[in-house]
């Protein structure tokens, strides 16, 4: 069986990630048939500020309306897939890279570098989500660039610590030592012994981290620091609602119920692959139960009243 | 005996590291605030300020000196207490924050009761029933929760409750024909209890109640899904079968077998659910208009009032800090496994 046919086999085996995949999917396509064609496929240019229509309801010449500007808020809407779930996929993308770095060496060397990975990584945990990179893109001040390099910085830490954790797992099983007596080399160790064991994992708790760096960026947009005005950003358009959300509530309700879907997507996309592939959910639980029973036949497994 | 002294060695130890971390942070906003910039001067005057304000930013803040000395004058300030006037208001930076602070104390408390009242009950049901429609329906309900936009939520309960059923209040604090209570604690709430002021006390609870269930209904979603991993981890366990086949009433058996060891983990959750919750003040407290320290952080953003946001940025961060030791070492009271250092 060729491995994509695989991969889509195992999404669709559930109805979480098969309804997660679709809907990302879908938005995915969306996002580079809008980067590759540009504004040509959109009904009304996205920045192009009209004062004649201007907070106009939804209709069939503006099928979402328009903004307090007279931009058409369904073109804005598509203009904004690129940089939201794109920046979102980079940030999570930089961190996934950042954590399996330092995680695999944390992790496979020990000792003093992987104390001063891990307390560094303690020391970034202990901000509160968003605190930090409001200071940082206020600093900064108004650029893409600026707001994803704000965001990575509080993004790693997790990662660091999913990575060396696995590692650690991995790095105490017999083949990783047969490899070190062998004298293998550290670059092989790596790619054939620990990589492909910790992918998996890694991969899930990515595709579900999308959707959250998406609500942070989104939430920087909100508040107005870290995105350029002019940009259509969902969160951005969202912003609208705290100064008019009475009189005109669906300009800054309808980009935000498309940042719901889009993270509600790679959410459930994750949390379905997480309960077909990792090993601590449904399935696991359904084995280890099996497990368990034949450890209470063998008695290994001490009862406890 | 011995338990005394691990713990108190434990909490020591816990103690030392959380202000080696609180300085360690300071270093970090002190880099952010002062390194980062080209030009910091302009920056903490903020973008409009006239030459004398930048001036007197200037001399406030030594923005001139050499690095070591700015930082020495940086954390001296925070020690003090000394943090220059609002360049907006013209008042003391810490005795606006303190003022708005507990405020905001009151809507995460509140909202941290609602998360722990509802996450872990639904964790529990989705758990007991796991495989069925409701626990389908639970999954559903909280990972659709998880995904919602602070904002989207926040407006949605507004336009729900307040605006289509008028049930509550849209924003603020208390009524305007409510006298507030003599300051005791500073928390609305408390205080109006305390000075057995009681339509005051109910008329802070009722402004309370879209607040903070907003601010719940978007982070309870974590809770119930690893309370309901976690009581599903322990639900097919030898011990728990023994209990019923003693013949344990079903109810009991779920209760102190099943339900008191699966939510260990979730425990662990609150501390990190702190940070969250902090983070969601600044949009929920903006939407209410809930005068306390998000908002206040909001204002300084919009306004761009540097040296408040900065403040702000530190005092949040301490005290997810200090929330999460005092979490730890209750923790660590509850459960001697955690002092004795093992897993």
């Amino acid at each position: 069986m060729n491995p994509l046919k695989k991969a889509l086999g195992i999404i669709f085996s559930n109805g979480l990630s098969a309804a997660g995949f679709i809907i990302v999917i879908s938005f995915i396509v969306i996002t580079i048939a809008y980067s590759v064609i540009g504004n040509s496929m959109l009904p009304y240019n996205p920045y192009e500020v009209n004062l004649y229509e201007t907070n106009m309801p939804p209709s069939p010449t503006h099928i979402f309306g328009t903004d307090n500007l007279g931009r058409d808020i369904f073109s804005r809407i598509i203009a904004a897939l690129p940089i939201d779930i794109g920046m979102s996929l980079l940030i999570v993308a930089i961190s996934a890279l950042i954590g399996l770095f330092l995680g695999v060496i944390a992790g496979y060397f020990r000792g003093f570098i992987e104390e001063i990975i891990m307390r560094a990584t303690d020391l970034f945990l202990a901000f509160p989500p968003l605190i930090l990179p409001m200071a940082i893109a206020a600093t900064l001040g108004p650029s893409l660039t600026n707001a994803l390099i704000s965001l990575v910085v509080v993004w790693w830490p997790p990662y660091v610590r999913l990575v060396r954790g696995n590692t650690l797992q991995i790095s105490a099983q017999d083949f990783i030592t047969m490899s070190k007596v062998l004298n293998t080399p550290f670059i092989r160790i790596l790619i054939k012994g620990i990589l492909p064991n910790i992918i998996t994992t890694l991969l899930i708790y990515a595709t579900m981290d999308v959707g959250t760096a998406m609500l942070e960026l989104s939430t920087l947009g909100f508040l107005g620091i870290g995105i350029p005005v002019t940009t259509p950003e969902l969160g951005m358009m969202a912003s609208i609602l705290s100064t008019n959300f009475f009189v005109y509530p669906l300009e800054g309700l309808i980009p935000s119920l498309f940042i719901f879907l889009i993270v509600m997507g790679f959410s459930l996309l994750g949390e379905g692959l997480a309960e077909i592939i990792d090993p601590n959910i449904r399935t696991h639980l359904i084995s280890r139960r099996k497990r368990i029973e034949e450890m209470a036949k063998m008695k290994k497994y001490p009862v406890q009243g | 005996m011995e338990g005394i002294r691990e713990l108190a060695i434990y909490i020591g130890r816990r103690v030392l590291t959380s202000i080696l971390v609180i300085f360690a942070a300071v270093i970090i906003v002190f880099l952010i605030s002062h390194v980062l910039t080209s030009n910091p001067a302009a920056l903490w005057a903020g973008p409009k300020a006239k030459p004398s304000t930048i001036n007197y930013i200037i001399e406030r803040y030594h923005l001139k000196d050499p690095l070591y000395i700015q930082f020495e004058y940086f954390t001296l300030n925070l020690l003090t207490g000394n943090l220059g006037l609002d360049p907006v208001t013209g008042k003391p930076i810490a005795s606006e924050i303190l003022f708005y602070f507990p405020n905001t104390l009151e809507l995460v408390l509140s909202a941290l009761l609602i998360i722990i009242i509802v996450g872990v009950g639904l964790g529990y049901i989705a758990a007991i029933k796991f495989g069925s429609k409701i626990d389908a329906a639970i999954r559903i309900f909280y990972t659709a929760a998880w995904a919602s936009p602070i904002y989207l939520i926040s407006v949605f309960f507004i336009l729900a409750f307040s605006s289509w059923i008028p049930l509550f209040p849209s924003g603020g604090m208390y009524s305007s024909t409510i006298i507030p209570p003599r300051t005791i604690t500073g928390i609305f709430v408390l205080d109006s209890l305390l000075n057995l002021d009681f339509s005051a006390f109910l008329d802070g609870l009722y402004h309370l109640v879209l607040p903070s269930v907003s601010l719940a209904f978007l982070n309870f979603g974590i809770i119930t899904r690893i309370s309901r991993n976690g009581i599903l981890s322990v639900k097919w366990l030898p011990h728990v079968k023994l209990a019923k086949a003693k013949g344990l009433d079903e109810k009991y058996v779920n209760r102190y077998h099943i339900l008191r060891n699966g939510l260990i983990e979730s425990n662990t959750m609150i501390a990190v659910m702190f940070g969250w919750l902090i983070t969601g003040t600044v949009v929920t407290e903006e939407i209410f208009s809930w005068p306390g320290v998000g908002r206040f952080a909001y204002e300084a953003i919009t306004s761009d009032n540097y040296p408040v946001l900065i403040y702000i940025v530190i005092l949040f961060t301490v005290f997810v800090i200090v929330a999460n030791l005092i979490a730890d070492i209750l923790y660590a009271i509850l459960d001697p496994r955690i002092r004795m250092g093992g897993e």
